[in-house]
């Protein structure tokens, strides 16, 4: 394709874009229709990467007219908390069947889930649990194990560095659930380990750009003294992976660095040798969250924690084996 | 301005009668700081091809988004707006280059052509800002937020909500590569810079600015064209935020739709406070914009290398920018001041105190 | 009047700025219940001690006695709690607020639940009345006000916080002589209550009217005290500008009108007009002659200038400049056909207060030729030059920020930004209001040397004197429309336009009076 049709092709698609965006500013606040379907509010986080994508993705799928539901899909504005705080207050007021919310923060949702259970609203977490965990607030949470995925990255990094290691985390931003889970996983099994040394932890808020930029710092401030870089996320993986390129070190050789997710993107990089380690967190929850949601309705009891089984992958070619069905 | 006139140490004083001073005194501090931490922290090496590698080479590099965005945001600021859209024009102008380059062969005439769609996009954008500001009569905030929210949500829709990465080698360079042993990012943003300073110093275009920031009626009377110089300003703020979401996707090849320039109107406004520009407009001053947006570059900079932790980073930057500001403040100084001279009276009592 | 104690002593004040020094060793005292006039060219110094008195700027010498007490006044709060109260030259109020709140501002009336509105605009109200300005709703927002009014309530304000001392700095210049007696009836009667009040103005025959001293500066130095009724005029002016007045009457005398040729006129507007400013009139103005605009405050003087000059768009109506159909509709247009405009509001439409004398001064030529065709240095260092010079601008430094010059060197560099755009045609909207004796008689020379050299100029005052003095032809208006255009002339005096504005209509005494009064001022 020519540079030139290319140009035309993406400035129609932002121009198109601009239009669309016009549209749903116009076309949103259609009130709950009744045809017998149950009515979702589903507080969701909204574009902040691939995993993201293809989890919501999943349940605005899984939930479909056809199989008896209306979604209504609120995303959160630039990953901001008042915004879900607005969208969760506006399905309890609208009198939804049931609230799936997966929360951009852990804190600070205590007075929205009463409200939810003063009107008898059943909320199924789902992915981002809450602080303080009150299991007497939601139904149940539904989400792959932090904690285990975490722990399989420590216990691998254990085996594969048996002389021992320097070690940087990258964290998500500070105050996350998801983070201090994965935080809390790893060290359980990494901080018993004495040759295992952590030289650092430091935010770069799940970006691959900030991850770059703080693994250039990093290896600068250690003299290159790092063996292994553990990144929360696939994207701030990637990026760790092109700092470490640019200071003239090899990924996979000279640092390895493992990541949780297991995005199409960071399986290639796997498959590249550029990525050492990919704890996926399955993303995939759908069908789960449709059964549990159809007990919560009939009545039955839900356990407070339903776990999501998730894989792992140790090697380009079980990264290479697992590319062709990735749906993320 | 004619300090060379007069010899160096007029000059210097003339440098520290200036607002910026302060800024420059903090990259110090914080360089010391670093230095303290690892004697080694200022040494820059040539690295295996032949550039230069070092910790202030790293700041450089970083620097070089805020310092477009900042000298774009100053301008805007001496007429008296603002511009709060410069992060998500950034984000449009990764998310078109990406989206672009994704499909495109890894030449570097696709490299030049995602540049050339930046500028129209971007300039686009910013004239929007401009006709809402000059021709609508809106308040500066409030069409800047407009296009600051739907701007993100432009780029959502143009990646498809997807974070895009695309393979493009020239493109790549322009924030990873170096010339002259120094990063092309850092060499293109004060270039970019030097040459909007010419731009508005050598023509009348800086007066023209400041006259209607200062005094918009009196500016208009006196045969001032505001809404022409109005709608340039934006265009100006919005190519040079559109260069900056260049430099800060080609570093990864990737554009994070919710986290590219994210929040950096705000680190532009600080940069353009912190060189001695008044949010009032007016009086601007474009070196003290550059200087401030390498201020905050080392502070992102010092907090990793210092290994501070995530939840105490954003109180360890603002203790530092409050402390620059109450420097700056000239009511402080002078309370300052006034104590150095009561305790130049009493060096008997400071001494028993002690 | 008895001799009692000063309430306010100033001695010995010197006050330096860089490179000047404002104030030298001067001295000041105000006695209670005595209206003192502070007497001095711009630039003398009277400002400055004011400010020093109101605690706006700190003294590097001197003693103020407040009471017989020494004070130290750290700023207008200080001033304001040893009962120091100031109206400014400038109307300085908050234009978005209403007149209430302005009026109350810091002295609101408090219940338990915050702020008592009503109780507030009552006493606003009744503090207003006290000034005869009862027939002001203290809801109505201030910025709706003529500049007139704005004043007024400006003083009703500092009434209300109970002064001891009220200065009272240029309160008359944008007053109609109406508004002049009604302000004097609320200074005597203040005066009586004990008040001490400092006037400052450029009005002789009011200060005459209503000062008891008065006190004369001279290029920052204090040139003496004198009981007014001990010094006749001729004396006062010689010592506020050290030189007879001689030189003053030579243009009272000057009776002879240029002569007109048959050509063209220059600029030639039919029914131009705009909705609620001003009804459609026809205008022509001449190359080498100096129109007048005569009328009362609010006639449309100000309104009609405006539109000429394209500072509002018209309405209605056709322009010809040179023949030549024009369609100015903006400053930038009328520029381009080589129209200046000073406005009468030189504070917010004139200069640009923080920018240098230099930049105001070749602002306007810049605007024309476009920012992307930069003036060279050295052609703004000939503009600077030559203006400067000409107009007599002091302290002659281009480089000093204009808002630190007074207001009668501000004036001469707004005049010379518009001569350096060269124009054809100049309207000058009140160029001598609130500007000193000798800056005047300058300024009103300078206009008739430049209608000798060939420029059209549209002179507006609010003294009709002046008007009558300067203009070789007066067109009169009132309420917004044109009543009269009258040749200049012996036949034409301040008199004789009084009573064409008094018999159009027919018997309106109030207004006539009015006239006769703004007119001997």
């Amino acid at each position: 394709m020519s540079a030139k049709q290319r140009i035309v092709q993406v400035l129609g698609a932002a121009t198109a874009g601009a239009l669309a965006l016009g549209l749903t500013a116009c076309g949103g606040g259609d009130g709950g229709d009744d045809d017998g379907l149950t009515t979702v509010g589903f507080v969701a986080v909204g574009p902040e990467g691939a995993w993201r994508e293809a989890n919501e993705t999943n349940i605005q799928e899984t939930f479909t007219e056809d199989a008896g539901y209306e979604l209504k899909y609120a995303p959160a504005t630039n990953l901001d908390q008042k915004s879900q705080i607005d969208a969760f207050t506006s399905f309890v007021d609208e009198g939804v069947d049931v609230i799936l919310l997966s929360a951009t923060e852990a804190t600070g949702w205590e007075d929205s889930l009463k409200r939810a259970q003063e009107a008898e609203i059943p909320v199924i977490l789902l992915d981002r649990g809450i602080e303080p965990d009150d299991t007497d607030l939601y139904v149940t949470r539904i989400a792959p194990d932090n904690i285990a995925v975490s722990t399989a990255v420590a216990d691998w990094a254990v085996s594969a560095f048996p002389d021992g290691a320097n070690y940087f985390v990258l964290e998500g931003p500070a105050g996350v659930s998801v983070v201090n889970e994965r935080n809390e996983g790893f060290d359980a099994v990494a901080g018993g380990q004495a040759n295992l040394v952590k030289v650092g932890a430091q935010t770069a808020n799940w970006s691959t750009e900030e991850a770059k930029s703080v693994v250039e710092t990093v290896l600068k401030s250690n003299d290159n003294d790092v063996q292994f870089i553990f990144a929360q996320n696939d994207e701030m993986g990637l990026g760790a992976v092109q700092a470490v390129q640019e200071a003239g070190l090899t990924p996979g050789t000279d640092v390895k660095i493992a990541t949780i997710d297991g995005t199409k993107n960071a399986l290639e990089s796997l498959a590249a040798g550029e990525l050492s380690f990919v704890a996926e967190y399955n993303p995939l929850f759908g069908e789960t969250a449709l059964e549990v949601v159809e007990q919560v309705l009939n009545g039955d009891d839900v356990e407070s924690s339903i776990v999501v089984p998730s894989a792992t992958f140790d090697s380009p070619e079980a990264a290479e084996a697992a590319l062709p069905d990735r749906k993320f | 301005m004619s300090a060379h006139a007069h010899g160096p140490a007029e000059a210097l004083k003339a440098l520290v009668r200036r607002q910026y001073f302060w800024g420059i005194v903090a990259i110090a501090l914080l360089l010391l700081v670093n230095l303290v931490k690892d004697p080694g922290y200022l040494a820059v090496s040539i690295g295996s091809s032949g550039n230069l590698v070092g910790n202030v080479i790293d700041i450089l590099r970083a620097a070089a988004p805020v310092i477009l965005i900042a000298v774009g945001m100053c301008l805007v600021v001496a007429t008296g707006g603002i511009d709060l859209s410069v992060g998500s024009v950034m984000v449009v102008a990764g998310a078109v280059s990406m989206e672009f380059l994704s499909g495109a062969p890894d030449t570097p005439g696709s490299g030049l052509a995602a540049l050339g769609l930046v500028v129209v996009v971007s300039a686009a954008l910013g004239a929007v800002n401009g006709v809402l500001v000059s021709v609508v009569g809106l308040q500066p905030f409030i069409s800047t937020l407009v296009i600051m929210l739907a701007g993100r949500g432009l780029a959502k829709v143009i990646t498809g909500g997807q974070n895009t990465a695309a393979t493009n080698e020239t493109f790549r360079w322009i924030a990873n590569g170096y010339v002259l042993g120094l990063p092309v990012v850092f060499l293109l943003a004060l270039l970019l810079a030097v040459a909007m300073g010419l731009l508005v110093r050598r023509s009348a275009l800086g007066l023209m600015l400041e006259a209607i920031g200062m005094d918009p009626k009196a500016a208009r009377l006196a045969g001032v064209n505001r809404r022409a110089l109005l709608f340039t300003v934006y265009i100006l703020g919005g190519v040079l935020a559109g260069f900056a979401g260049v430099f800060a996707t080609a570093s990864v090849m990737t554009v994070d739709v919710s986290r590219t320039g994210y929040q950096l109107e705000l680190d532009a406004i600080l940069a353009v406070v912190i060189g001695g520009t008044s949010l009032a407009g007016g009086k601007f001053n474009i070196t003290g914009a550059v200087v401030g947006a390498i201020l905050i570059a080392t502070l992102d900079k010092t907090v990793v290398f210092l290994g501070v932790s995530s939840s105490a980073t954003p109180a360890f930057k603002a203790v530092v920018i409050v402390v620059l500001c109450l420097l700056q403040s000239e009511r402080v100084r002078r309370a300052f001041r006034q104590r150095r001279a009561a305790a130049a009276r009493t060096p008997e009592r400071e001494a028993l105190a002690a | 009047m008895p001799e009692s104690l000063p309430i306010v002593e100033m001695v010995g004040i010197s006050i330096a700025f860089p490179g000047v020094k404002a104030l030298d060793e001067v001295g000041l005292r105000l006695y209670p219940g005595e209206v003192h006039a502070l007497m001095g060219e711009n630039g003398a110094g009277k400002s400055t001690l004011i400010k020093a008195l109101t605690g706006v700027y700190k003294i590097d010498e001197g003693e103020i006695r407040i009471a017989g007490e020494p004070r130290r006044l750290g700023g207008t709060a200080d001033a304001q709690s040893a009962g120091i109260s100031t109206v400014y030259q400038e109307v300085n109020l908050c234009a978005n607020l209403t007149i209430g709140e302005n009026v109350m501002l810091g002295h609101e009336v408090r219940g338990p639940a915050g702020i008592n509105w009503r109780a507030t605009n009552k006493a606003a109200a009744k503090t207003l009345a006290k000034l005869g300005l009862g027939h002001l709703n203290p809801k109505q927002s201030l910025a709706a006000l003529p500049l007139a009014l704005q004043q007024l309530v400006a003083i009703s304000r500092s009434m209300v916080l109970q002064c001891k001392v009220l200065i009272l700095d240029e309160p008359t210049s944008s007053l109609d002589a109406n508004e002049v007696e009604q302000l004097f009836a609320v200074v005597r009667n203040l005066r009586d209550q004990g008040v001490a009040i400092l006037f400052v103005s450029h009005f002789l025959d009011q200060v005459y009217a209503i000062s008891d001293r008065l006190t004369v500066l001279r290029n920052g130095r204090f040139e003496g005290e004198y009981r007014t009724e001990e010094l006749d005029r001729a004396q006062l002016i010689a010592k506020m500008i050290g030189r007879d007045l001689a030189t003053l009457k030579s243009l009272d005398a000057k009776e002879s009108r240029r002569v007109r040729g048959d050509e063209a006129p220059l600029y030639a507007a039919k029914g131009i007009g705009r909705k609620g400013a001003i009804d459609p009139v026809d205008v022509e103005l001449h190359r080498g002659e100096v129109v007048g605009l005569a009328g009362l405050l609010g006639s449309g003087r100000t309104e009609l200038a405006r539109l000429i000059y394209g500072a509002d768009r018209p309405d209605t109506g056709d322009v010809a400049v040179d023949g030549e159909k024009a369609e100015i509709t903006t400053p930038a247009k009328a520029l381009a056909k080589h129209i200046a405009f000073s406005s009468e509001n030189r504070r917010d439409e004139g200069i640009v207060r923080d920018l240098s004398v230099r930049e105001n001064l070749v602002l306007a030529v810049q605007a024309r030729r476009g920012w992307a065709r930069p003036l060279t240095r050295r052609e703004q260092d000939a503009v600077v030059a030559k203006y400067m010079d000409a107009l007599g601008v002091r302290p002659a430094d281009p480089e000093r920020p204009v808002r630190l010059l007074s207001g009668g060197n501000q004036q001469k560099v707004l005049l010379g930004r518009w001569l350096a755009t060269e124009p054809d045609l100049l309207i000058l909207d009140e160029p001598t209001r609130g500007i000193d004796v000798g800056a005047k008689a300058e300024i009103q020379e300078y206009v008739a040397d430049l209608a000798d050299e060939g420029l059209a100029v549209l002179f507006i005052s609010s003294e009709i004197e002046e008007v009558v003095r300067q203009s070789d032809r007066i067109i009169v208006l009132k309420d917004h429309r044109k009543i009269a255009e009258l040749e200049g002339g012996p036949g034409v005096s301040a008199d004789s336009i009084v009573t064409v504005i008094a018999e159009d209509g027919l018997g309106d005494p109030n207004a006539d009076a009015a006239v006769r009064e703004e007119a001997t001022t």
